[in-house]
């Protein structure tokens, strides 16, 4: 046992000393800044779990917070977890060194888990926390079931991230002696997602004949078996939340038997799958075809930053995932029914189109952030294009290029699903796109600022180098606030169009992002040439 | 060819890795740095590859200081680490040609380099695959065939002979030997004192980040009857 916890306790730091790093280093506005970040998300989640609190408590069944809040939880850490076990047991680099050591396989395995767990319950305690704490306090303290709650909350990535291990593992020993097993490893996890999805989503769907809705909501925990019926186990929990011993004791067993499964499995997961994935030579491409071929500096450059995140699942699926963010909404709101065509119709609507539309396009730039870890992703082989004969400016230029060209190819992507589906005119078009390009310059000039100022090169685990620490944080609270700023100053004009507007912004993108490179190019160049790696 | 004049390297400020070093290396010569683990050879070479910057002092290459025209002094030499730590998810074949982009090299020079260095190191059949398929010292080859390519003035080596076979090192020492009589310079850190003791014209020893001794071999041995390692223990001993 005491193996298990020291090797937990390894990769738990290793996992999340990134995110720390640097901290105190004669910098306390980014100490600050990251107590910051946290409170600069639970505030938007705790108003969620208010507003469906008080829809549910107004019907006299407050209770269905905690399942609804739970359902959305799991769905939520199915998409955080995949990438996640992925990264940390098929593509991190520390697997050889503790598969060396004296340990049982099951220990590897759920010391592994370990630090995802972590992570996720972190995110756990961003969304179904605020819903259990909301449960408990308003409308006075009631000890029992905020306790119960919050063992609940400590239990809630279980389910899904011990369902996900069990998929994914022996997938991936599948494809693991494959040519193509990265290409596999994206496609299926995709599709992994996917399944999940529609699986959900048909659950939800399922059309109840009128009588037996009728008698369902003639019982006495109608809607609650409505609801949660897509998951069983929100039933369960939210009984026991109520005090119930008999659902409390089913919703502990199903815990309890998923974690015997993966003990039992153990063995299997680590010698098919873990080993021989990291043994055989998949992923190896050859071709027997010796080229002599000459290409200007900045394709080779560009083609090597790009080729960092398409050789490696991790980085790719990352940026896939964040870059298509609006498509999966899209498509899980319009099976839900909580949209159709006839609301971007509606009169109501029709002004704020274009802000939407603009908002779609420039997602990629938004959420994907790939200027703010492209000398992060190069890890130790960042010292490469350093002792290269180009300048430090065309070094980071380069970068930037590499980032610009993948933003762009996914706004482009957007763009044309979204008019496709949007009754979007050519001018509205055109100003999207226009608003899509100068905020995408903006933030990806402001992102490899930070990047260079905190470049963290030293990690294991994939995961680390592009979501797991502040520098996505810190890029997400950039956006926040210039967000936040153009939100105030939409309040402050007079009641100008969206075309006009949107105008604006852009100016002040475009004035924004000039200042922005101006630094960068005079202060910035000196900081990049002292990074240590 | 390289002149270090007063360079220091602090990574903090309570210790020298590098301390007060100055150096100067003429055209055609092969200088062996050596010294113990941690006495600063590789802080001292990432300093003159421009990896690093010194806190204190000067590097000029071919007359050209590197922080001040970095572009150009970087033109006149390569480098390969004492890790080859490279981007591996690309051929063999891609790393070299990117490499020959990055130095200009034209296209009949290269597929003359390339097959040339390549064959002698027994690489050549795996080029066409994925460098992360390649073993530790296969990288290494690499490596030096990429560093060799662009035909540098300064030839950099970290460590070079560490983790090749007895085969691959023989024909690394011809190559260092060969390049040096076509007129190119060679500066190489090496714990391998019997290859430093053949190959090498000038010997620099570094000791905790001083420079010890820098100096013809017959020179240091004061030409007594002894073993480079002799002098090299006595000259690195802890007091
Ligand atoms: N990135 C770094 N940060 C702080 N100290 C370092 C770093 N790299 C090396 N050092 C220190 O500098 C000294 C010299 O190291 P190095 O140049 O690698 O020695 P050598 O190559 O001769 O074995 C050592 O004491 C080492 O601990
Ligand atoms: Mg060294």
């Amino acid at each position: 046992m005491n193996k298990f916890i020291s090797l937990t306790k390894i990769q738990v730091f290793d996992f999340f000393s990134k995110y720390t790093q640097h901290l105190n280093l004669n910098n306390r506005w980014l100490k600050k800044l990251a107590i910051l970040i946290p409170v600069l998300l639970i505030i938007p989640a705790f108003n969620l779990a208010l507003s469906i609190y008080k829809v549910f408590s107004s019907i006299g069944i407050p209770e269905l917070t905690i399942t609804y809040m739970y359902i959305g939880n799991v769905m939520m850490i199915f998409f955080a977890c995949i990438p996640l076990i992925i990264s940390n047991f098929f593509y991190s680099k520390d697997l050889m060194f503790i598969a060396s050591l004296p340990l049982k396989e099951e220990s590897i395995i759920f010391s592994k888990l370990a630090s995802v767990y972590l992570y996720l319950l972190a995110i756990a305690c961003l969304f179904f926390g605020t819903a259990v704490i909301a449960y408990g306090i308003i409308g006075g303290i009631q000890p029992l079931p905020l306790i119960i709650g919050i063992i609940a909350l400590i239990m809630s990535p279980l389910i899904p991230m011990l369902l996900a291990t069990l998929v994914i593992i022996p997938f991936m020993s599948i494809i693991a002696g494959g040519k193509r097993r990265n290409l596999m490893a994206i496609g299926g996890n995709i599709l992994l997602l996917m399944l999940i999805l529609l699986i959900q989503i048909t659950l939800t769907r399922v059309e109840i004949d009128p009588e037996g809705f009728t008698n369902l909501m003639l019982q006495e925990d109608g809607l609650l078996k409505l609801i949660g019926r897509g998951f069983p186990p929100s039933i369960w929990l939210t009984k026991m939340i109520q005090g119930s011993f008999l659902y409390g004791g089913l919703f502990i067993l199903l815990h309890i038997i998923l974690l015997y499964a993966l003990k039992l499995m153990s063995h299997f997961l680590y010698n098919r799958a873990l080993m021989s994935f990291n043994q055989s030579d998949g992923g190896v491409i050859s071709n027997n075809n010796i080229y002599y071929k000459s290409r200007s500096r900045g394709f080779q450059l560009i083609k090597r930053h790009i080729l960092i995140i398409f050789s490696n699942p991790v980085f790719t699926l990352n940026t896939v995932l964040t870059m298509l963010v609006p498509i999966l909404m899209f498509i899980i709101m319009s099976f839900t029914g909580q949209l159709n065509n006839e609301i971007f119709r509606s009169e109501a609507i029709a002004p704020y189109l274009i802000y939407l539309y603009a908002g779609i396009v420039t997602t990629p730039a938004i959420i994907g952030n790939l200027s703010a870890t492209v000398i992060t992703r190069e890890g130790k082989t960042f010292w490469e294009t350093r002792v290269l004969p180009i300048t430090t400016a065309e070094n980071i230029r380069y970068r930037v290029y590499s980032t610009l060209i993948i933003s762009f190819i996914g706004s482009i992507i957007l763009a044309l699903a979204a008019a496709a589906y949007l009754p979007i005119s050519l001018d509205m078009m055109g100003i999207g796109l226009l608003f899509c390009i100068t905020a995408t310059l903006l933030f990806s000039t402001i992102d490899i600022a930070i990047n260079i100022e905190r470049p963290i090169l030293n990690w294991t685990s994939p995961t680390t180098a592009v979501k797991n620490n502040l520098n996505v944080m810190i890029s997400l609270v950039v956006r926040l606030v210039i967000g936040g700023a153009f939100y105030i100053l939409y309040g402050l004009m007079p009641n100008y169009s969206g075309h006009t507007i949107l105008l604006i912004y852009s100016l002040i993108s475009i004035v924004l992002f000039i200042a922005v490179y101006y630094v960068i190019t005079r202060w910035y160049i000196d900081k990049f040439d002292s990074i240590i790696y | 060819m390289l002149v270090l004049k007063n360079v220091t390297k602090a990574y903090d400020k309570s210790k020298r890795a590098v301390d007060n070093i100055s150096l100067e290396i003429k055209k055609g010569e092969i200088i062996g740095f050596i010294g113990p683990n941690g006495a600063g050879k590789t802080t001292t070479i990432k300093m003159i590859t421009g990896i690093l910057s010194p806190t204190e002092g000067s590097i000029i290459i071919n007359g050209v200081d590197i922080s001040k025209a970095p572009v150009k002094a970087k033109k006149n030499f390569t480098y390969v680490p004492d890790h080859p730590a490279i981007f591996d998810a690309i051929k063999g074949i891609d790393y070299l040609n990117f490499i020959a982009d990055m130095y200009e090299v034209s296209l009949k020079d290269r597929r003359k380099k390339i097959e040339r260095f390549t064959k002698a190191f027994q690489i050549y059949d795996a080029l066409p695959k994925t460098i992360n398929s390649y073993s530790h010292g296969m990288r290494q080859k690499l490596l030096l065939s990429g560093a060799l390519l662009p035909n540098p003035n300064l030839f950099i080596l970290d460590e070079p002979l560490v983790g090749l076979d007895p085969h691959s090192a023989k024909i690394l020492k011809d190559l260092m030997r060969e390049h040096c009589e076509n007129g190119g310079t060679i500066f190489f850190s090496s714990h391998v004192l019997e290859v430093v003791e053949n190959l090498c014209h000038r010997v620099a020893i570094i000791n905790k980040g001083k420079l010890v001794a820098c100096d013809k071999l017959e020179t240091i041995k004061k030409n007594k009857n002894i073993t480079l390692e002799e002098v090299f223990l006595e000259m690195t001993k802890n007091e």
